[in-house]
């Protein structure tokens, strides 16, 4: 039998890390339990995770070429249901995490004071059960791609930038769990939080490149969305797939120090009241 | 190595009462007040679970934490678990540790039993080959081979917390913290799980357990903690144990009628219950007897509507629903004349022969000539019996050993000779 020593109640980041090791298992387990009630009792099942983006793209496709006349804004040199698949699976990843980080505490307020392991668990669970979704919904993307590709009008050519694709959800997802691990413990102490972190997340995805390419005429509306550091996450996904060259340095590495410090802080603070939680939850 | 694992060294835990803030809106509102100065009071509104709490566990020992309802005993295993952190004070834990804080904890309903077993497993921390080579145990134990393919949210609360006991039962922790959870399942169920502990505990498994059972505690562990209001009181041999906790529940009792509704004291039927109490043979109330010495029951009346046949009527039970005693004046052929005015009656028993636990009285009284029940109070009047933790189970009856070498082999006993001491009288 294992004979590790354990304080219970260890502050270092070393022995955090070599916790969340030791329940590596029941991160996979937790995970999997996230997905496997998603789509339990649902007779589409997993085919929810493409019909999601899937359904948002024509509902904006048919809006935005059908609809209104929006061809001066509309410049994205590809079929615009592309444009706007590719936004929207990063998207719906970013925010699927966030919602469901959000209440990840909350909605297992019998385990948070009834079970001891690390608190992480929860936020990360969640935006590995989003994680899940997602590499679903991309394999779609390549669907996509060829039918446009085979249907006349636009040629795709694959380039080596398709290698960096890991690097740009790398950073997404150290986003994701920084933001996440906030979120969750904020929401612990205030369940306000969840309302406002909706709302913002639903404005966050027109007031950014989602859906819309960013105003390039540097207005001050196109610098401010410019700030949102999904927005270079989401660009970079189309550069390095559909346009075949990598990310603008500037914007990326902003997005990816942002991302960075965005972890550090969010986890600090995580750790730092995770030993309250089950008294204030 | 050292050859404590786990230790509790003035360890204080505090609770806020109230003054919690649950939105934002109370979070602003609080803040401003504080801004004008207007700050409420909150070292008042605080409560100390556990206040300078000590004890340690040794490796591959049995502890008991007991306590009366509020001590603070699961706050110490939630301390101990890491659930908790102390205010004050130092916990160390050594060795992988599991705690079943409450059975089926992290159950999903919409999840089979299988995928249960599977995610409960993993949350107490064993790795997922472990759970498929105990898969086939853990379901034979809960005995819900048929139904392990069935969402939980089906399952009735009794197999349901069977399948919770059976997972923690087979997660082979340094470890096993648990709460109070034997109350579950029939008594079959019980037994079983009280050998399963029994089995962990040799395999080398340390083990805390909570509980009220006395019974279960002393079946199980060798030493125990007592916790009383948040001070632990005495940790030592499970059945002294026992003892201290007894004295610390007769002692909580002395403040007892007063909380007794008035109109329960003067009701339309007639008769009302004044006192009821427990003397001994000086005459002196107690709540705290020794098992087999005389006790004298005493009941004050107040009889508003005579009754000239009337039966009195002295049941005793512990905490299950079943009474230990009934004596009945009717079936003892006699009858009392509780004319208008304050009455005494008194039952003597020579001695009660029960083990050691808390007991509570309840009184009826009929009329005979009606065969109507004209009182019967609620279980609410107790009893203490001690009987030194000599015996388990419902009796203490009088005995003793004899032992006498038939064949003789080369083997030898030495505790032969506890056994033949162990003798009891009174």
């Amino acid at each position: 039998m294992a004979e590790d020593s354990l304080k219970v109640h260890t502050a270092s980041i070393a022995g955090v890390g070599s916790e969340l090791v030791r329940y590596r298992q029941l991160l996979v387990s937790l995970t999997w339990r996230d997905i496997r009630i998603r789509y339990k009792q649902s007779l589409l099942g997993v085919a929810w995770a493409v019909l999601l983006p899937l359904s948002m793209m024509l509902i904006f496709t048919f809006v935005f070429t059908r609809a209104i006349d929006t061809s001066s804004v509309l410049k994205v040199n590809m079929p615009y249901a592309l444009f706007a698949y590719i936004g929207l699976v990063p998207w719906t990843f970013f925010s699927q995490s966030l919602t469901g980080c959000v209440n990840s505490l909350v909605a297992n307020r019998n385990l948070v004071t009834k079970v001891y392991f690390p608190r992480e668990v929860f936020p990360l669970s969640c935006v590995g059960g989003a994680f899940v979704d997602f590499c679903i919904a991309m394999a779609v993307l390549v669907g996509l791609v060829a039918y446009f590709h085979f249907s006349g009008t636009w040629t795709f050519t694959p380039r080596t930038t398709l290698l960096f694709l890991p690097v740009v959800v790398a950073v997404q997802i150290v986003m994701s769990v920084g933001i996440g691990m906030m979120l969750a413990m904020a929401n612990l102490f205030y369940r306000d939080v969840r309302q406002i972190a909706g709302v913002t997340i639903q404005l966050l995805m027109f007031v950014s490149n989602v859906v819309v390419p960013i105003p390039q005429d540097g207005s001050l509306l196109g610098r401010i969305i410019a700030l949102n550091p999904m927005v270079p996450i989401i660009g970079a996904y189309r550069d390095c797939v559909i346009h075949g060259h990598l990310p603008g340095a500037g914007g990326f590495i902003y997005a990816t120090v942002v991302a960075f410090i965005v972890l550090v802080c969010g986890w600090a603070c995580f750790r730092r009241a995770s030993y309250r939680f089950a008294e204030c939850i | 190595m050292t050859d404590l694992v786990a230790s509790f060294s003035h360890v204080s835990k505090r609770f806020r009462l109230g003054e919690t803030h649950d939105s934002l809106r109370d979070l602003i509102a609080s803040a401003g007040s504080r801004l004008i100065g207007r700050r409420k009071e909150s070292s008042r509104s605080a409560f100390w679970a556990l206040d300078d709490v000590n004890f340690e566990v040794r490796r591959g020992e049995a502890l008991g934490i007991i306590g009366p309802n509020g001590a603070g005993k699961s706050t110490a295993l939630k301390l101990l678990a890491g659930i908790l952190l102390p205010e004050k004070g130092r916990i160390e834990v050594n060795g992988r540790l599991a705690a079943l804080i409450e059975v089926g904890a992290g159950f999903h309903g919409d999840l089979t039993g299988r995928e249960n077993v599977f995610l409960n497993g993993a949350i107490l921390g064993m790795d997922k080959r472990d759970i498929c080579n105990k898969l086939d145990a853990i379901v034979a134990f809960a005995g819900i081979e048929r139904f392990l393919d069935m969402p939980v949210k089906r399952y009735s609360s009794g197999m349901y917390a069977r399948l919770g006991f059976a997972i923690a039962a087979h997660v082979d922790p340094d470890i096993l913290l648990v709460d109070e959870v034997l109350s579950v399942g029939d008594a079959v169920f019980r037994l079983r799980c009280i050998d399963r502990m029994n089995e962990l505990l040799r395999g080398g498994t340390t083990l805390v357990f909570v509980t009220h059972n006395l019974d279960q505690m002393q079946s199980v562990c060798q030493r125990a903690v007592v916790i009383d209001r948040g001070k632990s009181v005495f940790s030592g041999p499970s059945r002294e144990a026992v003892a201290h906790y007894l004295k610390a529940m007769s002692s909580s009792y002395t403040t007892r009628p007063t909380d007794i509704p008035s109109n329960e004291q003067d009701r339309a039927d007639g008769v009302a219950l004044v006192n009821l109490r427990c003397l001994d043979d000086a005459d002196e109330e107690i709540v705290w007897a020794r098992s087999r010495q005389p006790v004298r029951v005493e009941v004050e009346l107040r009889v508003a509507r005579p009754i000239p046949k009337a039966v009195i009527e002295l049941n005793m039970r512990a905490s299950v629903n079943e009474n230990l005693l009934s004596v009945n004046s009717g079936r003892d052929g006699s009858t009392f004349n509780l004319a208008s005015g304050l009455h005494r009656v008194v039952l003597n028993i020579p001695a009660l022969p029960l083990s050691g636990g808390q007991y509570f009285w309840n009184l009826r009284i009929w009329d005979a000539d009606s065969g109507t029940a004209k009182l019967d109070t609620p279980f609410r009047y107790p009893l203490v019996l001690d009987d030194g933790g000599r015996t388990n189970g419902v009796l203490c009856i009088a005995h003793d050993w004899q032992h006498k070498i038939e064949t003789e082999t080369h083997v030898a006993f030495p505790d032969q000779q506890a056994l033949i001491a162990g003798r009891i009288g009174t």
